[in-house]
């Protein structure tokens, strides 16, 4: 296993990749890593800080990209994706210009941070944007493939990492294209989920498994999701539930709901996610127990899937 | 393109001038008077032998930028695409019509332009990113972009200025359109601007301060500017009158965005017609 972070596992291969070609160029909002303190160091002509700046990170990165260059442009989450929405809709989407934003701090991973550094609006407010693709980073060997992937990429995309150490659930070599993947079938429910909550529904369904339900687990590490891939992945399993750590308005349970609506798939659905209708997240206390306040810890998800299934 | 003497400049300049009233008097829409602010200083830099362009071919690694970082004066932009031939003149004509190919706005996809823009403070930013670009790979052609003065209220153009000081980008050349009117009111009555080339300098930027119709000064401003000797960027703060050109549309913030019509646009054509633009 590996021991190794999202964010460090996919800048040490990016680090790989510039030492091989000079147009593989950083452009970062003053953030550190030990992976991007060798980068500054060993490559520093393709390191480009433009300060606590994040609107005029994406805006370098477009012109850089429009220009050939491969940009990865790294801020927090909720600040590369939000902050500067309107410079990716304009200079990002509506041109098609291949930059990648990386964005550290999935969901709450800044547990401690508050709300304005959770990052649980931007599923729902970037998966809208013309020709653009998230990818939500789900364990380090996914991360690493996405370094390469993004070097080669003609379309805009936003890596979405988490923060925390997560377990490896992918095996070197995994082909990532599909934009999901099934990880177990099941019959009497899909537990469809993404990013760090594919590790909760793995061990959620391991449990409900072991009682006798036939509960698989589905993670989508792209949006839009891939609308075949997924109708495929849940057309056997009689329910389905959907589990983000994110706002559910717009996020992976609305995703999937439009597919299943606009395909005629009508089957019960329960959405798992942060309901913000009233208020953000101001409460602390470790990670743990921000997901109890919204019944993503595993003891809550267990009654949700039992009363799902009677 | 032949390089035109202030003559064929001035007659240029005009000629645009009506194109662009003809574009938005038939589309009842469109922003003449940002435009007209804008003509002395985009004819100078398209038939003055400043900037490098090949018609023949739009994408040509060496062209200079030309990134219109004020997009509502894309209207502006497009006659002198189609004169240059970039494309049919006949696609002018269908400004913003349901078979028209582009509207108020500036588009990436019309040949010759290089960005889609209209919300301001954008085009900027990426114009540094480009002129990095260029430093970066020792490329020799430059970036120009133009700005309007009432765009300078964006912080992002704050941020794009300082990154460009900084890093020195001295292939990058902002002109700024002075016009001293907003949407709704004067810039100096709504939120001091000034001292504005205080604030370029202290940036880290060349100020070069010019009677942005005045074709003398534009080039006075220009000159050598690919063998410049400063490291810092070059930004020319045109001075300029919004709607230059049609008297009674000038020094009055209630004709941005609105073409004349009716009575009003025959004046305003025959106002052309009836003399040569000078400034």
């Amino acid at each position: 296993m590996n021991n190794i972070s999202q964010r460090d596992a996919f800048w040490g291969r990016v680090f790989e990749l510039a030492k091989e070609n000079k147009d593989v160029l950083l452009v970062i909002a003053d953030m550190g890593a030990p992976a991007l303190d060798t980068f500054r160091v060993e490559l520093n002509a393709q390191y480009i800080d433009v300060g606590i700046a994040e609107q005029q990170a994406l805006a370098v990165a477009a012109g850089l990209a429009m220009e050939g260059k491969k940009v990865f442009a790294y801020a927090i989450a909720p600040f590369i994706s939000l902050r500067c929405y309107e410079h990716i809709r304009v200079n990002l989407a509506s041109m098609n210009v291949p930059v990648t934003l990386v964005g550290v701090g999935a969901g709450t991973s800044y547990d401690d941070s508050g709300p304005t550094h959770h990052a649980v609006d931007d599923v729902s407010a970037l998966r809208i944007l013309p020709n653009l693709r998230i990818h939500n980073i789900t364990d380090s060997v996914m991360a690493r493939a996405f370094a390469d992937i993004c070097c080669d990429i003609e379309y805009p995309n936003y890596l979405r990492m988490d923060r925390k150490w997560l377990p490896d659930i992918y095996e070197d070599g995994f082909d990532f294209s599909a934009g999901m993947s099934t990880l177990l079938p099941g019959k009497d429910a899909m537990i469809v989920a993404t990013g760090n909550m594919v590790h909760r529904a793995m061990e959620v369904a391991e449990t409900l498994r072991g009682n006798g339900a036939d509960i698989g687990v589905a993670d989508v590490f792209t949006f839009p999701i891939p609308q075949e891939a997924l109708l495929e992945a849940i057309q056997d399993a009689g329910r389905i539930i959907t589990l983000e750590e994110h706002n559910l308005a717009g996020g992976l349970g609305s995703a999937v709901c439009e597919i299943m609506a606009d395909h005629g798939m009508l089957k019960p659905v329960k959405r798992v996610g942060m309901d913000f209708s009233r208020k953000y997240c101001y409460r602390y206390g470790g990670r743990e127990h921000i997901q109890s306040l919204y019944g993503l810890d595993k003891e809550s998800l267990l009654r949700t899937a039992e009363e799902l299934l009677n | 393109m032949e390089k035109l003497d202030t003559a064929g400049l001035t007659k240029k300049a005009l000629q645009i001038r009506q194109d662009v009233l003809n574009m938005c008097c038939g589309a009842g829409t469109g922003h003449v008077t940002s435009s007209f602010s804008s003509i002395e200083i985009l004819v100078a830099l398209y038939y003055g032998g400043i900037l490098r362009y090949d018609v023949a071919n739009p994408g040509w690694p060496d062209r200079d930028r030309f990134i219109m970082s004020k997009g509502q004066a894309s209207v502006l932009l497009y006659p002198i695409l189609a004169d240059l031939g970039y494309f049919p003149k006949e696609d002018t004509e269908r400004f913003c019509q349901a078979d028209g190919k582009f509207g108020v706005h500036l588009q990436h996809d019309v040949p010759g332009a290089e960005i889609t823009s209209g919300s301001l403070g954008m085009g900027f930013g990426l114009a540094t990113g480009m002129a990095l670009a260029a430093q970066k790979d020792r490329k020799l052609h430059l970036v120009f972009s133009l700005l309007g003065d009432g765009e300078c209220y964006e912080g992002s153009i704050w941020e794009a200025a300082m990154f460009a000081g900084h890093n020195r980008l001295n292939n990058l050349v902002a002109v700024i359109d002075r016009n001293y009117l907003c949407v709704t009111n004067f810039t100096e009555n709504m939120l001091s601007l000034e001292p504005f080339e205080d604030k370029w300098r202290s940036f880290g930027w060349n100020v070069k301060a010019i009677n942005g119709h005045s074709f003398d000064e534009i080039f006075g401003a220009l000159e050598g500017v690919r063998s410049r000797k400063s490291s810092r960027p070059l930004a020319i703060i045109a001075d300029t009158v919004k709607g230059k050109g049609i008297s009674f549309m000038c020094y009055n913030p209630l004709w941005h965005g609105i073409p004349p019509s009716g009575d009003e646009a025959v004046c305003a054509c025959s106002e052309l017609q009836a003399k040569e633009v000078t400034s």
